[in-house]
């Protein structure tokens, strides 16, 4: 909520046919509040006003599940439609009317007690907290009377009675709402001498700093720790002016989801550590970006200052369709157009747009930040069409991880800047481009083509998979892969590796099986989703795999593949609740592609699926949740080796940012070539070194666990002599003889659109379209060792996590042990 | 700067291209001739030869060979002059000397040599740097 936006809105005059109160604003000072009623009532004897029509604020949607339920309300004279069961804030919010809140949030429970929301309502003695109220068919709700703005005053005032006046050295300056909103609700003058009440400040961590005397006690931070984090850590102590928020005794808040409660944060009162005092808001650049550092692609924003990442903060990417049945529809709409007289014209953005706001006021939804404009509703009887995007993009809802957060400092460690050359005293010594391209290419023709062989690192972004994997084929050699799908990967059924149901899709389901997956250290975001659904449908959760904590009710089922065998053949008690169940769904760590035996475990799920109908036309309940930003492009890319063993007869290995790989079976004599932008594990047998780009500075496709296609985009310059991934690769084959045939993005984008066309619809999620009973029969044994957790360590799990203070601390302080 | 500012004269607009043609050859003549004494100041006999100097110094001005306007040449003259009495009055150092015009533009690494030819244009711009 800007400054700005709200100043207006304040400053706006709430009818505009009386041109005196245009100027009679309203800091404060104000015949009207001495004796509100007597002006409310010369204000209802104005003329009805001729109110322009508003579009919803940011985010705002109606979504009619059945239309008969829709009820009419007036926010400020001007009539809406909402469905039953919505409040009065969540009325004027589509009213557009953006109603001043401090413990109001859309995603947490509502508590009601900041009573900022005041508003007024007709035939109501009081004015009502518009957060907790229903709106109900016919009321009158009135947001810019002086009865309102006199209630927001008051609260105001009580609010600032006990907050400190520090916002200079304050770190949610500039981006506070109570600074925001006393700007624009509150009084100019304060009324209080007594002495302002101080807190003691709490310990929570690593990550978030406290300055307890900040608080205004809206709740927010405890509601989140216990419905979104699944934590009982903060909680509410004391009575009047003694409630403060706290642990009750010293304890550190150890939710994967912690630093969000920053961003709750209405005040100061919780904010980041790492970025204590370090910049102001206003400094910042934003740049609209896709976290790496797992497989669920959290839309993100990198905020830098110069060459320098400040912090990262999540980004609201939610689109308003979420009917798949819908988008999947053959006549899907590719242009947007209009019908004057039943002949469909192509049309632009702009002018449908306007059209469907002059003719559809209440129900025109522009989204401001985005491709994703959609209309939902009462589609056929207008005469405008606008194409939906394939399905919903709502991969983070607002949260993102503590990983994503905060591992943005290891992007300023151990960086390679230089290309550099292991001499024979085993020391790297820096050289230009020229040179180490120069012996790189010279290597790679004096080995064997089947001796080369090219890994790609959990990183990559989709662009130098597909140059790493035509340089290497041009070379003559088939042997790359991207690390963490194993030796033989199943890359012929997208639905064998992606989450058919999608992220979105798992709050309708009841049941969950989680095979060999810790969705909590794996990807936290998805565990957040399944928590959720928990909580909404009391859905009931079943994992097989070594014991961990989860933060919702679960049922330990087993430890290996002996429980699923006995769940595949019916003789375990879990069976019942997945045939009962209307929606299951199975979820299979990725973890499992490094096994022996995936194939046969793999086969052992489908039956279990078969048997408990999880995969039906209308519901794919059987999902792979992928551990690699990297692993779901490159599988659609086709990065599959042609041995399972070549590693071994490896005499020219290209690791482009692969550091979680055994070299140890790999000849002394191989010559290792490491592009990357870390200085880690890959570094340590790395013959040459070629420097690359971390994902904050480069543009690259990553596509997601859900196989939804995304981009980043640079934030900050590259480092020292650093250059993107695909550019190294295309130069390198340039410099080897075997040119590659695309010199810009554009073109190797051409070259992925005959690959994998899905990676360049972006922001799309493309559903698998074949199922897995195309599968062949599999002879495999399976072998009955239990399942492995595929993450040790949720903190650090890649190269920049790897090199991040923050994240080692988190490590030692809040890891499970 | 005010010494600099003190030794150069704005002298009046050339009335046409021929004035201020004459103009840039007296400038370059004058250039030319305190060639032994900037070598004299900083030393350069042994990194450059007078000769070396003087195609610089026509380099430099070749690069405004396209400029028609008088106003424009007067101007650009002026900055010559200016730059030429800076040097002349040890305003500048040794290495901002072979920085500038022995060394020139390109730094010092230079092999621009047969190993280029031939390349393609992303390879050329990809030696440079990232952003092309």
């Amino acid at each position: 909520m800007g400054l700005g936006l709200l100043a207006s809105r304040a400053i706006r005059p709430f009818n505009s046919s009386s041109s005196s109160r245009l100027l009679l604003r309203t800091i404060v000072s104000k015949p009207e509040l001495q004796s509100p009623e007597s002006s409310a009532a010369a204000a209802d004897a104005c003329p009805e006003p001729d109110l322009p029509p508003r579009t919803p604020l940011a985010g705002a949607r109606v979504h009619f599940p059945n239309p008969e339920d829709a009820i009419e309300v007036f926010v400020d004279g001007y009539p809406v439609k909402i469905p039953k069961g919505m409040t009065v804030l969540q009325a004027c919010e589509v009213a557009g009317v953006d109603i001043p809140r401090f413990c109001y949030h859309s995603r947490l429970s509502i508590a009601g007690n900041c009573r900022m929301c005041l508003v007024e309502v007709e035939k109501s003695p009081k004015p009502v907290a518009s957060c907790a109220m229903p709106a109900l068919p016919g009321m009158k709700i009135k947001t810019d009377t002086p009865v309102a703005k006199k209630a927001r005053e008051g609260v105001m005032e009580f609010l600032l009675m006990n907050h400190p006046l520090d916002c200079p050295i304050c770190d949610q300056g500039g981006e506070c709402d109570l600074q925001d909103q006393s700007m624009a609700f509150g009084s100019d003058r304060g009324r209080f001498t007594e002495m302002k009440r101080s807190v003691v400040d709490k310990n929570l961590g690593p990550l978030v700093k406290t300055v307890m005397t900040r608080c205004i006690q809206c709740t927010r931070c405890v509601r989140f720790a216990s419905e979104v984090a699944g934590v009982q850590d903060l909680g509410m102590l004391g009575r009047g002016s003694g409630e403060e928020i706290g642990t009750y005794v010293e304890k550190l808040m150890t939710s994967e989801l912690s630093g969000n409660v920053i961003d709750i944060c209405p005040v100061g009162a919780l904010t980041s550590k790492p970025f204590a005092f370090k910049a102001r808001n206003w400094e910042l650049k934003g740049t609209e970006s896709i976290d790496v550092t797992d497989a669920v692609g959290s839309n993100i924003r990198i905020d830098s200052r110069g060459p320098e990442v400040m912090r990262i903060l999540p980004r609201l990417n939610e689109s308003l369709c979420t009917n798949q049945e819908f988008n999947k529809a053959s006549d899907r709409l590719i242009k947007l157009g209009l019908r004057p007289n039943n002949i469909f014209l192509p049309e632009t953005y702009p002018t449908a747009l306007f059209y469907l706001e002059l003719r559809l006021p209440a129900l025109a939804f522009l989204e401001p930040s985005g491709p994703s404009i959609l209309f939902i509703s009462f589609f056929t009887c207008l005469s405008l069409f606008i194409p939906v995007i394939a399905t919903s993009v709502d991969i983070n809802e607002e949260w993102i991880s503590d990983k994503t957060r905060f591992c943005y400092d290891g992007l300023k460690r151990q960086r390679l800047n230089d290309p550099m050359i292991r001499g024979a005293d085993g020391r790297f010594k820096a050289v230009s481009w020229r040179d180490a391209l120069a012996i790189v290419a010279e290597v790679a023709h004096q080995v064997k083509p089947e001796e080369i062989v090219g890994i790609a690192g959990k990183l990559s972004d989709a662009e130098s998979m597909m140059a790493l994997k035509d340089f290497l084929n041009k070379m003559g050699s088939n042997n790359i892969w991207c690390e963490g799908t194993g030796t033989q990967p199943n890359a012929d059924l997208r639905s064998g590796y992606i989450m058919n149901t999608s992220i979105n899709g798992l709050e309708k389901a009841d049941v969950f099986l989680l095979v060999g997956t810790q969705p909590r250290v794996e990807a936290a975001m998805v565990n957040a989703r399944i928590r959720k659904t928990v909580r909404a449908n009391n859905a009931k959760v079943g994992y097989v795999g070594p014991e961990t904590d989860f933060n919702y009710d679960c049922q330990h089922l087993g430890t290996g593949p002996n429980t699923l065998l006995e769940i595949a053949e019916g003789r375990h008690p879990f069976v019942s609740a997945i045939s009962n169940a209307k929606n299951p769904v199975i979820i299979v760590g990725a973890g499992l592609f490094e096994r022996e035996d995936k194939d046969a475990i793999f086969s052992v799920v489908e039956t279990i699926a078969k048997k408990g109908n999880v995969v039906r036309p209308d519901w794919n309940g059987l999902n792979v949740l992928l551990l690699n930003a990297a692993q779901a492009a490159a599988l659609d890319l086709g990065l599959v080796p042609e041995s399972s063993n070549s590693i071994e007869s490896a005499k020219f290995v290209y690791l482009m940012g692969a550091d979680d790989l055994n070299l140890d079976k790999l000849p002394k004599d191989a010559f290792v070539v490491y592009q990357g932008h870390h200085g880690d594990h890959g570094v340590y047998r790395a013959n040459v070194i070629l420097p690359a780009s971390a994902f904050s500075e480069k543009e690259g496709t990553y596509e997601n666990t859900e196989g939804c296609s995304q981009q980043t985009l640079p934030a900050v310059p590259t480092v020292g002599d650093a250059r993107d991934d695909w550019k190294i690769i295309r130069a390198l084959s340039e410099v080897a003889g075997v040119r590659l045939p695309y010199d810009t993005v554009g073109g190797i984008r051409s070259r992925m659109r005959t690959v994998a066309p899905n990676l360049l619809h972006v922001d799309e999620r493309e559903p698998a379209t074949l199922g897995h009973s195309l599968k062949p029969e599999v002879t495999q044994k399976v072998n009955p060792a239990p399942f492995k957790s595929a993450v040790e360590n949720f903190y650090m799990t890649d190269s920049i996590t790897r090199a991040s203070k923050i994240m080692a601390q988190c490590s030692a302080t809040l890891r499970k042990k | 700067m005010s010494f600099t500012l003190r030794s150069v004269k704005v002298p009046p607009n050339s009335v046409n291209l021929e004035e201020a043609r004459s103009r840039v050859f007296d400038f370059f003549r004058s250039a030319c001739r305190s060639i032994p004494s900037i070598i004299d100041i900083y030393n350069l006999d042994e990194v450059v030869t007078k000769s070396q100097l003087r195609s610089t110094i026509a380099a430099e001005i070749r690069k405004n060979c396209h400029v028609t306007n008088p106003k424009v040449i007067d101007m650009l003259l002026f900055k010559g002059m200016e730059e030429l009495n800076n040097i002349l009055e040890h305003a500048k150092q040794r290495h901002h000397m072979i920085g500038q015009y022995v060394v020139g533009h390109h730094g010092l690494v230079q092999d621009l040599d047969s190993k280029d030819q031939g390349l393609s244009d992303f390879l050329k711009n990809f030696y440079k740097s990232n952003y092309f």
